[in-house]
């Protein structure tokens, strides 16, 4: 089945998807003191979409504090772009899911449009 | 002399290395869940009061596709509309329907998608226990107050697709 997605992938290179790894990020401490980070790799082969925003949240759906370089992070088409995350040490024992999320341009004037999020779950 | 000879055969065992060189390929396949918009959605217009993404009515179903590299990393969620994100101004209320079932599979086994689906108020929950690609077909109907004509203009919906590792 692997082998099967695999496959899928390489032929069909991915006309319109959104990809968001690793699965389980695994907080590491960062160059600050009392502050972790993670590191995420974000891939867009959106057309319709530039920019993407990202989400830190604890297991209830609650919005967890953090930083990174742009929270709405610009990407072309095709672009892969790793991004860190910064979480404070006090939060990290209740920071479950880290969240990218498509964001969609005014301009765009499709009648239906699906907006895309993808959340990994952290490595405790 | 022998170092003439020896510089030259520098080169010569150079090329003769460099066409025999084997370049690795390396890849690796890692639990991910990947989002495709594969058909986007149109809404037809079968009554004044009425958009609706069915092909009885005119329209074009959504259809969003997930590839599933490891079975149970994750459970999709998929939101139908319940607001317009542009339309002309539509004083009255509007009442919106929808629905999310399993299209076509990779693997037959994923029909178990359909019947364990988990509905709340406007999303959709499905345990990705099986992996590979699913196709999921969206549907989504807006009708306008009590048969009142929409307004003439553009109207755009948004249906929210989400992966969410367990």
């Amino acid at each position: 089945m692997k082998l099967f997605v695999l496959i899928l992938v390489l032929i069909g290179g991915y006309a319109s998807a959104h990809q968001f790894t690793p699965t389980y990020p695994k907080l590491t401490a960062s160059h600050m003191s009392g502050v972790s980070k993670a590191e995420m790799l974000l891939f867009n082969t959106r057309k319709e979409i530039e920019y993407y925003s990202l989400g830190v949240f604890d297991k209830d759906w609650n919005k967890i504090k953090f930083a990174s370089e742009n929270k709405i992070i610009p990407i072309a088409y095709q672009e892969r772009k790793y991004v860190n995350v910064y979480i404070r040490d006090q939060d990290t024992l209740r920071t479950m899911y880290i969240c990218s999320r498509s964001k969609i341009l005014q301009s765009v004037k499709s009648t239906s449009i699906v907006a895309s999020r993808i959340c990994s779950k952290i490595k405790k | 002399m022998k170092l003439n000879k020896l510089l030259l055969l520098i080169p010569t065992l150079a090329v003769t290395l460099g066409a025999g060189a084997t370049i690795p390929i390396n890849g690796t396949v890692e639990s991910k869940c990947v989002i495709m918009t594969d058909t986007d959605g149109v809404y037809g217009n079968p009554t004044a009061d009425k958009l609706s993404t069915t092909a009885a009515d005119g329209g074009v179903v959504p259809i969003i596709r997930y590839d599933i590299i490891t079975a149970s990393a994750y459970k999709a969620v998929i939101t139908t509309p319940n607001s317009f994100s542009n339309s002309p101004e539509l004083p009255d209320v509007v009442n919106w329907s929808g629905a999310t079932t399993v299209g076509q599979t990779s693997d037959a086994s994923m029909s178990a998608f359909e019947t364990g689906k988990v509905i709340y108020n406007n999303s959709t929950e499905f345990d990705l226990s099986v992996a590979g690609s699913v196709w999921f077909n969206v549907s989504s109907i807006a009708e306008y107050g009590y048969d009142k004509a929409l307004p003439a203009g553009n109207y755009t919906a948004f249906i929210t697709a989400e992966c969410v590792a367990q």
